[in-house]
């Protein structure tokens, strides 16, 4: 294999590299008829990034016919060819990719300005194809906005926030911080935002429901989305199948599926409901035509101080006039995570699954329908099973 | 009890985004109180057990737009949460570009503060953004602890140098002691020193000024007139509480003042327009 | 107590006053060579030179000329001293070594001799801070015998193109080897780290290039951990002249211009880490 990036290209490049560093410590590198891919996967296997560069995008590839060549190598080492990403545009005029397979090597080399020639030998491992099985075009939401309105919406949300989840009816999107533990939610600072559909390109929702999943990957996507100016895509149809969100244009693609929290109660409070759709949410807190009555709490302060240390569906019964306006969706919520917490047969803390056939899926077609739900099984360190 | 507030000015918002992160730097927790004039964060000071003490107080005029709140009972008008102003702080920061942003008293999961605010965004419609800051509703029979503190009887009082300055001499003089000993006078002196195996260095201020805390004024605590001018009072105080104090400062206030009492308290006191903020610190042996 | 009335008799008893406007000229500097605790004061008529060593094997001298300093008297030949440079450097920043422009802190340094600490004064806007740094028994330097006739490669360096280098380089690489060389690849970093190798060439014909001699070929191993602390110097300096003697010691020189774009330097010497094989 022999490549070529030219120019503005070198830059996109390095994003990509270092947008996938944020979902696992390995790069793996394919080079395909249709281009380049670069795939990352996560120890857990609940998250899963590609990005495929088409052969356009490069000033010259080249690929070895009939030899079925991957491998991976560190992410980090990867990291250090592009290390100054802010100045590579002004430094750098050509990247050269090539694979030395005789030596094991897979040769970075950046000619910069001031005949500068930095040559990168990496070492790689050999290693099956890397392949998540998801499926956009059965997904019953899409949307799609600029990366920008993505971007003001995450920063709502501090570094230490791990998951959020996003809930959609068919004019809104609601993104809040998700927080496992009961007792943390009395005391973590719980932040919600709410994007009307006209913030976006594309908003269509044919399952309005929610999802959880974690931030940092998205965050990741992100900044790559921002430096090339993309507009995300987003993908996703129930809780427990991955959310997808990509990045496309003439010359790559970029996938990054990640795994939701899987919402057993969910389904079964859908289905006992006669299978009908829920109606969206109501907006949480609808600040335009608020009634400060409804927001007012009636509490006895002579008694002890923590209301916090009573059962919250206890103390929002207590006080009719909130519950008969506010957040149903919420409390519900609230209440089925409670449940979930006391049910001995669940596991109690994270349930994001396993995307993934991991290496022993063939390379062939990617997408796949099959419900990601039967690949639980897949243990995460299969991949090491096959070296 | 009732507590709703709501904030259109985006300089009021800044100021008061200010304020709160200024508190957070001070301290995790605090206590705000809510009087139909007033908000104060109050951290009430085991001063005599080592620890630090606060009180700051902010017209809520100066702030807000709308302001309604109903106490406890007609009799107690008032609200006590506790908060931790670094949750609040954030969930300001955020909001800096707001159309507007309301705070009030709601009952979620736990009692919260709930920030709401409408943003600007690309499109024709605005969006909203809530955060829910969980407090501690606290209960009338624990509120004495949260009483403003008296004036102590000082023995000097004297204006601070600028902030900026006194900040990088304690930022340094941290990195080469613990321990500090703050020295001033009646006339307009004052000395930082530390002392290590290594290295003393002594930072010596002069015409600073002394408030004048006047004849007239009810304050019997003020230095008498029989003290000597030039005769130092000294307290030798916990660099990090001197430094935490300093890191929270993030505007130059009208005034800036510290009162000590020989060998006790250092008591800080800064001034801006519409708020006020004192600070406590022990004095170590 | 402003630096300037400080009276004449008090000045007599010190051996070394040196007085800077700009405090910043100094520890400036000084951070250039702030790797480790111990810096031994070398002043002569010429000036001051102040040196820290690690290891036995790397050496760091800066050298401020004595018409740096608005003053600069000494009442012998050499006076030698060692402080902690640490704390040396926090007393000099004592006011927060302002980069704004019109605002600098003045500095007097006096020292009375053996036994005695090592004297600042330092004013920043009428405020006056003093420090008294205790002197420690100072250690005599290492000769590293590194003479510009035993000079076999020489190259002169922008320093901006070997910033770039330094600060992408591979630390998990226990060594940087260096090759000067008549023909190609001329000038070249390289590392063996744990993820491969790299290497960073130099054309003889760069603009980034301001002097290249060199009369053989030779392919030298530092200790990355003792070469990494030259990065700040590097990072201050406007040229770096990078020469090795037969004996495959490195010595960098740096060209550092201050504040008021004064000129002084910055040398690193540095022994060898090991012989290499060639085909490497």
């Amino acid at each position: 294999m022999q490549c070529v990036v030219t120019g503005g290209n070198v830059k996109v490049l390095a994003k990509a590299v270092h947008s996938l560093s944020r979902i696992g410590d390995e790069l793996y590198v394919e080079p395909q008829e249709d281009g380049l891919a670069l795939r990352s996967v996560n120890s857990s296997r609940s998250a899963y990034a590609c990005f495929l560069f088409a052969p356009l995008f490069f000033s010259r590839y080249s690929i070895d016919r009939g030899l079925d060549f991957r491998c991976k190598l560190a992410v980090k080492s990867v990291q250090t060819v592009f290390r100054s990403v802010a100045t590579l545009e002004k430094t750098v005029e050509k990247c050269h990719v090539e694979l030395d397979k005789a030596k094991d090597r897979l040769t970075f080399t950046l000619h910069c300005k001031h005949g500068l020639l930095k040559t990168h030998n990496l070492s790689y491992q050999d290693t099956e194809s890397l392949q998540a099985v998801f499926d956009k075009d059965s997904c019953a939401n899409v949307f799609r906005a600029q990366s920008r309105v993505l971007v003001e919406t995450v920063v709502h949300f501090p570094p230490s926030v791990e998951e959020v989840t996003v809930a959609v009816s068919s004019e809104r999107m609601w993104v809040r911080n998700h927080v496992e533990d009961e007792a943390e939610r009395s005391k973590a600072l719980l932040t919600e935002l709410c994007l009307a559909a006209d913030e976006f390109d594309h908003f269509a929702v044919g399952a309005p429901n929610s999802i959880t999943f974690c931030l940092k990957e998205l965050r990741g996507l992100l900044v790559f989305a921002e430096s090339t100016g993309l507009p995300v895509s987003v993908y996703f149809h129930e809780p427990g199948s991955p959310v997808v969100f990509s990045v496309t244009d003439s010359v790559l693609e970029g996938n990054f599926v990640l795994a939701t929290l899987s919402d057993d109660h969910n389904l079964q409070k859908s289905d006992s409901g006669g299978g009908h759709a829920e109606p969206p949410p109501p907006p949480p807190d609808d600040f335009m035509n608020d009634d400060i009555d409804s927001y007012l709490i009636a509490m006895d302060t002579s008694v002890v101080p923590g209301p916090s240390t009573a059962p919250p569906s206890a103390a929002s019964r207590a006080s009719p006039a909130a519950d008969s306006r506010t957040r149903k969706h919420s409390e519900e919520e609230e209440e089925e995570e409670r449940d979930g917490n006391e049910d001995p047969g669940r596991p109690p803390s994270k349930k994001f699954r396993s995307l993934f056939f991991g290496s022993v899926l063939p390379p062939s077609p990617q997408t796949s329908t099959q419900p990601v739900t039967t690949q639980e099984v897949l243990a995460s360190d299969s991949e090491d099973e096959d070296e | 009890m009732k507590f709703r507030g709501k904030i259109i000015d985006i300089a009021c918002l800044n100021h008061f985004s200010r304020v709160v992160t200024t508190i957070s730097k001070l301290t995790k927790m605090c206590v705000l109180r809510l009087t139909p004039d007033n908000l104060f964060f109050v951290l009430s000071g085991k001063v005599a057990n080592g620890g630090v003490g606060m009180w700051c107080e902010l017209l809520q005029a100066n702030f807000f737009d709308e302001y309604q709140m109903e106490g406890v009972s007609s009799e107690f008008n008032e609200i006590c949460l506790e908060v931790t102003p670094e949750n609040l702080s954030r969930a300001l920061k955020t909001v800096q570009n707001a159309k507007y942003v309301k705070i009030k008293l709601t009952r979620k999961h736990c009692p919260c503060l709930t920030i709401a605010a409408e943003l600007p965004t690309l499109s024709s419609v605005s969006r909203v953004v809530t955060h829910d800051v969980p407090v501690d509703i606290i209960p009338k029979s624990l509120w004495h602890e949260f009483k403003e503190p008296s004036i102590p009887d000082f023995d000097v009082s004297i204006y601070l140098p600028p902030l900026k300055t006194l900040k990088n001499v304690v930022d340094r003089m941290k990195n080469l002691s613990n321990f500090l000993l703050i020295e001033a006078n009646m006339n307009g002196e004052m000395k930082l020193k530390i002392q290590t195996d290594l290295v003393s260095v002594t930072t010596h201020f002069k015409d600073l000024g002394n408030p004048p805390w006047g004849e007239d004024s009810s304050q019997d605590g003020g230095p008498s007139h029989s003290r000597d001018p030039e005769d130092m009072a000294e307290a030798r105080v916990d660099i990090r509480k001197l430094q935490q104090f300093l890191m929270g400062q993030q505007v130059n206030p009208s005034k800036a003042m510290c009162n000590l009492v020989h060998r006790n308290v250092v008591h800080l006191v800064v001034l801006h327009e519409d708020v006020s903020l004192q600070y406590f610190v022990p004095a170590v042996a | 107590m402003p630096l300037s009335t400080q009276s004449q008799a008090e000045e007599e008893q010190y051996v070394l006053v040196a007085n800077l406007d700009n405090a910043r000229n100094l520890s400036n500097i000084l951070k250039a060579i702030g790797f480790k605790d111990h810096a031994i004061f070398t002043a002569t008529p010429n000036g001051l030179k102040v040196t820290v060593e690690d290891s036995k094997c790397v050496q760091a001298n800066a050298f401020i000329q004595a018409d740096i300093f608005q003053k600069f008297t000494i009442k012998e030949d050499l006076v030698a001293l060692q402080v902690n440079l640490t704390v040396l450097l926090d007393c000099l920043n004592i006011f927060g070594g302002s980069t704004v422009a019109g605002i600098s802190t003045a500095l007097r340094m006096c020292y009375r001799g053996y036994g005695y600490p090592l004297t600042l004064f330092l004013e920043e806007g009428g405020v006056v801070t003093v420090c008294k740094i205790n002197t420690e028994e100072p250690e005599e330097p290492i000769d590293f015998d590194f003479c510009s006739s035993n000079v076999t490669n020489k190259v002169i360096l922008q320093s901006e193109s070997l910033k770039e280098a330094f600060s992408e380089l591979d630390m998990t690489s226990e060594v940087l080897q260096i090759t000067m060389s008549p023909s190609q690849p001329y000038f070249r970093l390289s590392t063996f780290g744990n993820s491969g190798s790299a290497h960073y060439d130099y054309s003889k014909d760069s603009d980034m290039m301001e002097l290249f001699r060199c009369n053989e070929t030779q392919t030298n191993r530092y200790k990355m951990s003792l070469l990494k602390p030259s990065t700040k110097a590097l990072a201050l300096s406007c040229k770096v002249s990078v020469r090795t003697d037969s004996r495959g010691f490195l010595s960098l020189q740096y060209l550092v211009r201050n504040d008021d774009g004064q000129i002084c330097f910055v040398e690193f010497f540095c022994c060898p880490d090991v012989e290499v094989d060639e085909d490497l």
